[in-house]
């Protein structure tokens, strides 16, 4: 399917098959950073197809459970699977000080030859196998183990130290989470917060459940977080994937009676040309769809992030590929915490505070490096645009806003308005409404009739179902394109998180595609549920 | 719990819903209040801190409520673009089509190389002189000899609102004549889009008229803007087609903003973006710290401490703080000695500053909005026609600053592109020659928009200091300074920084290059010299200062 512009069809058929295939999953579509947890892993390396949202079916290597890991984790979230492949491999979530065994099982086919795991940012020790160049390896069908002190908190990467110039392009990686050890100074300020007690408040829809793997990414109070996202960036040359897969299938019959090749050393991986890339092993939209969704069986991972106002956002980026990728968050700056699991921190502590400030840099796009990891946090409120997001100060309007130390209306989390930027309470958008929302304001909407509407948009500039739909009141705007997100389901705020090196949010030449997510800051009526 | 009508509401009920609009609906129109419920005036003023102002506002049902605006010195600053296409000259002379937008106000600054963004009374001008047209909009600004018209082309009085009683009285509300836009809009585009810039505490009334692609007839191309690094950002006003609306060919969108934190965005359509910022719609955009406003003999430090007294500009224990405390200091504001006004031969100009740093670390003399980009004219010739392109196969072959490469970057003045009418159209208004005040500092604000690869520009014989990156000043939560010094910075599409380079200590009359080492890329296509670099030059001992307007070197004041 590649997409042609010779008339306004493809584009609109383009804009409904996105529509689509992200409402079908639309109610179960949520994120988290899922993982298997434990102190000894069995993975193996194998072959097997993963899929694109162009139809391709792309033979690939990845890691895989080859036995059932201790546990998952998030415990919330339903269905954990872990595979025999998958790409990317299995998250090891793991705690920090704990002593992690790895043992891995040479599962690729034998022209592969032998694999290994490298863990930067950890002190390894390897046992069996043999000796390779950069580690022990694992010959075919053979076995290594690795073992390491998980001393350093945060967000790693793994990958293969074999021809990774192959085996890496070829799948072979995945990341660590070493949830922190906590003072109890850091877990009691991290805990029961506002956004604790408002995620345990029944908005109408049910009680949300925590999805996190700790409730600081770091012993450090300024690292306290509601929610997390692992994404990770790769992309693939087909290419080289096809040179791969005829060698590993090669028969001599099929190969008119020669020798099949006896490795991989013939597969060209240079000059590089991906034409696929990768969040978390998926393009967009197949990004979006739930994480240990059946029709991906080795891409069991998803990129899909959703918040509520307020919440802080805990976002772990590991660049898995060879290139770097500059990773755009629409919506807010990000503000880095760490590299490779080393938080950024001030020299000096303040006097009268007891510990360093943070000091990484506020980013409106976090490029990734490969084989980096980093973490950085992110929230959006409404904060300083001049205009009600809920659009208050209607008639009968009963909402109040009391500003916290930073503004915010933390005072109450179990109202629809919780953590609403108070300065900007009861503050018309619209000159002159249509509907029950305040009027005084600077601007005119639009004629409906000139503009397109988006899957994703709301129906009004406001957030929320209840919002819009008193905002366009008997005249609505046509509804059609809200499917993603219509008043009355999820009714968010969507801001697109995308590579802004902008050719690589197409999938095989396909626009839309690619590295690219909707991130969706949802209303307090919407229950955030990435279980599903 | 939220109603469910919306899905009840029958087909019938929508055809009449969408009917019953206001029948006074309007394509293309453009927003520009003179004033607001937050801004009496349109004129930014001095920061002198935080006032309070309750304002009374009346319900739909009659009833009133106050509300409590804060008032920082703000004003009311607007632009309106076309979104269309066009034809760009590269360096090697062989014109490229464009998707691209082009001024629609502001013409005379913008063809000048200077920011289009113009307060709301210099904004909205009517086009008619009696019941003429003016020549000026007429005719377009294709180079800046005589032009002065900074009106947003195709506002006239709004007759209809008039009771029928003709232009004497008629508002100037909005309202525009559609054929004026067209004649300059159409085939317009301008590479890098139409520049902007505001103040701190303005509100930004930024209007896009979508004028169609005259080139390319069979597409119906919307168009949007997305303001991109605004933090807290409205998803109605974030310009992402998918999360909000789309503007259809014969429509115009005004997106509002009150100005965010002070550094260098920038702006793009974000319609397809690896096709649309590839084939020309990408501008630049800054908004300048209040420090600047700060009033002379008065202190920054005291100043940012006045910051503190509004929850909307105080630091706060917020980890989005955008400007940390420096350590206690007493640098005062003051004129600027080192810029010229040649009309006069004096300074007014208060000194001039990156970001509300309390210290004056980011002061600078003139500023030198700088955009990297990258043109592969496989990719825009195929756009022209009906094919379709090949994303993962674009190969930039032109190397832009400010959309020229060398050597029309040290080009001055505007350059005009001949048009499929015949006409000369100024299409690239932005030279990047950068001139030095002797002993002073130029700010470079650098945005790339490149859509496949990184770019690096290095500085021979001049140190960059890097003091912000991404918008935001290289301070940590603990006031220390972050900002260094290299030779080289390197950039993704989607990602600015902003350099100070200090011509302290060097001699008078000097040139230094700005190159790019990524050497493939200091190429025009086929000319194997040119591409990503322009020209660095201290103003010479005889005129040793700059004029900010001009960017020329200038004498000393008097």
């Amino acid at each position: 399917m590649r997409v042609t512009k010779t008339n306004n069809m493809a584009r609109q058929l383009r804009i409904a098959t996105t529509a689509a295939a992200a409402s079908l999953l639309a109610a179960a579509a949520h994120a988290a950073a899922p993982g298997i947890t434990g102190t000894s892993f069995h993975l193996d390396a194998q072959a097997a197809y993963i899929t694109q949202p162009d139809g391709a079916s792309i033979y690939s290597w990845g890691y895989g459970c080859a036995s059932p890991p201790g546990g998952y984790a998030p415990t919330a979230v339903a269905g954990a699977t872990c595979p025999d492949m998958q790409l990317p491999g299995p998250t090891l979530i793991v705690n920090q000080g704990a002593t992690v065994t790895v043992t891995l099982t040479n599962s690729l086919p034998a022209q592969a030859g032998r694999t290994s795991m490298l863990f930067p940012g950890f002190e390894v020790t390897a046992s069996g196998g043999v000796d390779g160049l950069l580690t022990k390896e694992a010959q075919t069908a053979g076995t290594v183990t690795y073992t390491f002190k998980a001393d350093s908190p945060g967000t790693h990467s793994y990958y293969s130290g074999t021809q990774s110039d192959l085996q890496v392009e070829m799948g072979l990686y995945g990341a660590i989470i070493v949830v922190p050890t906590l003072s109890g100074r850091v877990a009691t300020a991290c805990s029961n917060s506002s956004n604790d007690r408002a995620r345990a408040h029944d908005f109408g829809t049910g009680v949300e459940q925590d999805f996190r793997l700790a409730s600081a990414a770091y012993d450090h109070a300024a690292t306290c977080y509601d929610r997390e996202y692992l994404f990770q960036l790769s992309e693939i040359d087909p290419k080289i994937h096809l040179a791969a897969e005829a060698i590993a299938t090669c028969t001599t019959a099929g190969n008119g009676g020669a020798s099949c090749p006896a490795n991989m050393n013939s597969v060209a991986t240079e000059q590089y040309h991906p034409v696929y890339f990768l969040v978390n092993g998926r393009s967009m939209p197949d990004d979006m769809d739930p994480n240990y969704a059946s029709q991906y069986p080795h891409q069991p991972y998803n990129g899909n992030p959703h918040m509520h106002p307020g919440e802080t956002t805990l976002l772990r980026i590991i660049g898995q590929g060879r290139w770097q990728h500059p990773l755009h968050e629409h919506g807010n700056h990000v503000r880095l915490l760490a590299r490779d699991g080393n938080l950024l921190l001030a020299p000096n502590v303040l006097e009268g505070e007891s510990e360093p400030r943070l000091a990484g840099p506020l980013l409106f796009t976090t490029t990734t490096t490969p084989g980096q990891a980093m973490d950085g946090i992110f929230y959006w409120t409404g904060r300083g645009l001049n205009w009600d997001v809920f659009g208050h100060g209607y008639v009968g309007d009963p909402s109040v806003c009391h500003p916290d130390a930073n503004g915010y209306y933390t005072e109450d989390p179990t109202a629809q308005n919780y953590y609403e930027w108070c300065g900007d309470h009861n503050k018309p958008l619209e000159a002159h409404p249509f509907g029950n929302v305040g009027n005084g304001g600077p601007m005119t909407l639009p004629d409906p009739n000139i503009v397109a509407n988006g899957a994703w948009y709301g129906g009004s500039p406001y957030l929320g179902g209840e919002a819009t739909t008193r905002a366009v009141g008997t005249t609505p705007i046509p509804p059609s394109g809200t499917i993603a997100n219509d008043p009355g389901g999820e009714a968010g705020f969507a801001f697109m998180w995308h590579s802004h090196n902008e050719r690589e949010i197409t999938t095989n030449n396909i626009f839309p595609g690619g590295m690219m997510m909707m991130m969706l800051v949802d209303p307090r009526a919407y229950l955030i549920d990435e279980s599903k | 719990m939220f109603s469910t009508r919306l899905y009840r509401c029958g087909l019938a009920t929508l055809l009449l819903c969408a009917l019953a609009l206001p029948a006074a609906a309007q394509s293309f129109r453009v927003q520009c209040p003179s004033t607001t419920t937050l801004h009496p005036t349109d004129v930014t003023a001095n920061y002198t801190g935080p006032t309070i102002v309750p304002k009374t506002l009346t319900r739909v049902d009659g009833s009133t409520y106050t509300v409590n605006y804060t008032d920082n010195g703000g004003g009311i600053k607007c632009q309106q673009i076309s979104g269309g296409d066009g034809f760009a000259t590269m360096a090697d002379g062989t014109p490229l089509y464009l998707f691209g937008f082009g001024p629609l106000s502001g013409m005379a600054d913008q063809v000048s190389g200077l920011p289009g963004t113009q307060p709301a009374h210099v904004f909205n001008q009517s086009n008619l002189l009696g019941s003429t047209v003016i020549p000026d909009v007429f005719i377009g600004a294709p180079t800046p000899t005589g032009y002065t018209f900074n009106g947003a082309v195709g506002l006239v009085p709004d007759v209809e609102a008039n009771n029928g009683t003709g232009t004497a009285g008629a508002p100037l509300s909005g309202h525009v004549d559609p054929r004026l836009i067209m004649d300059v809009g159409v085939m317009n585009a301008n590479m890098p889009a139409p520049l902007m810039a505001i103040d701190e505490d303005d509100e930004f009334f930024q209007t896009l008229t979508n004028v169609g692609q005259v080139k390319r007839p069979a597409l119906f191309e919307q168009h949007t803007e997305h303001f991109h690094g605004y933090p807290k950002a409205a998803t109605f006003y974030d310009g992402v087609p998918d999360a909000s609306v789309a503007i259809n060919i014969g429509g115009s969108f005004s997106y509002y903003y009150l100005a965010p934190d002070a550094g260098t965005y920038f702006w793009h359509c974000h319609i397809s973006p690896p096709e649309h910022l590839q084939m020309g719609m990408v501008g630049q955009l800054f908004v300048r710290p209040r420090q600047n406003r700060v009033p002379l003999g008065h202190e920054l430090y005291s100043s940012l401490m006045l910051q503190q007294g509004d929850l909307r500009t105080r630091c706060g224990t917020d980890f989005e703080c955008s400007s940390p405390l420096p350590p206690v200091n007493h640098v005062q504001q003051t004129i600027n000695t080192r810029v010229t006004d040649t009309k006069t031969n004096t300074s007014t100009q208060p000194q001039m500053y990156a970001y509300n740093d309390g210290d004056g670390t980011t002061a600078y003399d003139v500023e030198y909005p700088i955009q990297i980009h990258g043109f592969d004219p496989n990719f825009h010739f195929v756009g022209m026609t009906f094919n379709p392109e090949s994303f993962s196969d674009i190969k930039d072959k032109y190397f832009l600053l400010n959309g020229r490469s060398y050597p029309d970057t040290v080009q001055p003045g505007s350059m005009t592109t001949q048009s499929t009418d015949g006409t000369m159209h100024s299409s690239q208004p932005l030279p990047t020659i950068i001139n030095i005040p002797v002993g002073g500092k130029a700010l470079l604000r650098i945005a790339d928009l490149d859509v496949t690869e990184y770019q690096t520009l290095a500085s021979l014989g001049i140190a960059m200091r890097v003091v912000g990156l991404n918008a935001r000043l290289l301070r940590e939560l603990a006031g220390n300074d972050m900002t260094y010094r290299t030779n080289s910075i390197t950039l993704a599409g989607g990602e600015s920084l902003d350099v100070i380079l200090d011509a302290t200590g060097l001699a008078a009359g000097q040139k230094f290059y700005l190159y790019t080492p990524n050497l493939d890329h200091l190429a025009n296509d086929a000319e194997n010299f040119g591409g990503l670099m322009t020209e660095i030059n201290i103003c010479p001992a005889n005129l040793p200062n700059i004029d900010p307007q001009t960017k020329l070197c200038a004498k000393k004041i008097i």
